[in-house]
């Protein structure tokens, strides 16, 4: 595999045409129906390599593409997504700063 | 380092030579979807563009989440759970509540202002002119099967009256036939009267023939004996018929 493939489990026999926010590979349970004490095994069959995180980062980027950008009768929400999120990482990555207000009796 | 690059490289061209040529065939052969019996509709169906994008609650959280939450906690669990983080983020004052954040609330309410009092027109604006492009993108496909369609028509019609013209044809080859039945008749029938005219052209001509040699025989037999009687005999034969009168007479 090098760059600009398919995934290796791609076969466009059986897929039909490539779907980049697909996933091809085998199918493992949803995070969201994991059982607590299933967790550690679920955790520990997922390939934690950087090539499979950033197919994953790729894919939940197409999901969220096709779901909110992409129609066509597309609204606001997804501009007032990428707002807050970009809000919320601004507001991490400064957090010591913010932080030393705490200390402060008198704000400027 | 350098070669290692190289061998790498080489191996990837190699690779992707493969690769594309093995792209290719899996294209030719993906093409004739219907016939693929390897192809799985049902898990992985061709993925289609959506009309609307999926549901969000107050303005971007999606509704999955919600719906994730609904079965554990019901309808108020998501907002008791966000209430109660914010509450106690701020409350720890882990979330400092700067003076960015009172801007913040400001512009969010400004764009909630907006988007409730212009987002309907602009969004029924961009809906037109997306139906605008639609149709100018889709006029081309559109015509091209009309037009496909009515030469279909136009075929199916010309290829009726082709048979039709087989029809035409046969009535023609009749028509044909029966001029050239009159035409051999005609022909015919003046080969009979010409035939006929010269037969009795002959005829007629050799009846005036023996009717003038008769004629002129006559004539010469009764010139030949006239000239041949004597005033002797024409007296004699005078003296006899007046005898013979008298003997005739006297038996009376």
């Amino acid at each position: 595999m090098v760059w600009g493939e398919y995934p290796a489990e791609f076969n466009p026999k059986v897929h039909g045409p490539y779907d980049p926010a697909r996933f091809y590979g085998k199918k493992d349970t949803p995070f969201t129906q994991v059982r607590l004490r299933e967790l550690g095994s679920w955790l520990a069959r997922r390939n934690k390599t950087p090539r499979a995180a950033t197919q994953a980062v790729s894919r939940a980027w197409w999901r969220w593409q096709q779901k909110y950008l992409l129609p066509e009768k597309m609204g606001v929400a997804p501009f007032i997504q990428i707002a807050v999120g970009s809000m919320a990482f601004f507001y991490l990555i400064n957090y010591t700063k913010y932080k030393a207000h705490r200390t402060q009796k008198y704000h400027w | 380092m350098l070669s290692r690059l190289a061998a790498r490289s080489s191996s990837v061209a190699v690779r992707l030579a493969h690769t594309s040529s093995s792209a290719s065939q899996a294209a030719a052969s993906a093409t004739p979807a219907t016939t693929n019996e390897e192809r799985n509709e049902v898990d992985f169906p061709r993925t289609k563009r959506p009309i609307h994008p999926a549901p969000v609650r107050m303005g971007f959280i999606p509704e999955t989440w919600f719906e994730l939450l609904y079965s554990k906690t019901g309808v108020t669990g998501p907002y008791v759970l966000g209430t109660g983080l914010i509450t106690y983020l701020v409350s720890k004052e882990i979330y400092v509540i700067e003076h960015e954040f009172y801007s913040g609330v400001i512009m969010a309410m400004m764009a909630a202002y907006g988007i409730k009092k212009f987002g309907p027109t602009v969004a029924a604006t961009l809906d037109d002119q997306l139906a605008k492009e639609k149709e100018e993108m889709l006029s081309g496909r559109n015509n091209t099967i009309k037009a496909l369609t009515e030469g279909i028509a136009a075929s199916e019609l010309s290829a009726e009256q082709a048979k039709g013209q087989s029809l035409l044809f046969q009535a023609k080859r009749d028509n044909i036939g029966l001029q050239l039945e009159a035409a051999y008749r005609q022909r015919l029938q003046s080969v009979y009267a010409e035939v006929k005219k010269r037969l009795d052209y002959q005829l007629e001509k050799s009846n005036v023939e023996k009717r003038f040699e008769q004629r002129h025989m006559v004539d010469w037999i009764v010139q030949n004996v006239r000239q041949s009687i004597t005033p002797a005999q024409e007296a004699a034969s005078l003296k006899q018929c007046i005898t013979d009168l008298k003997a005739l007479a006297a038996r009376a």
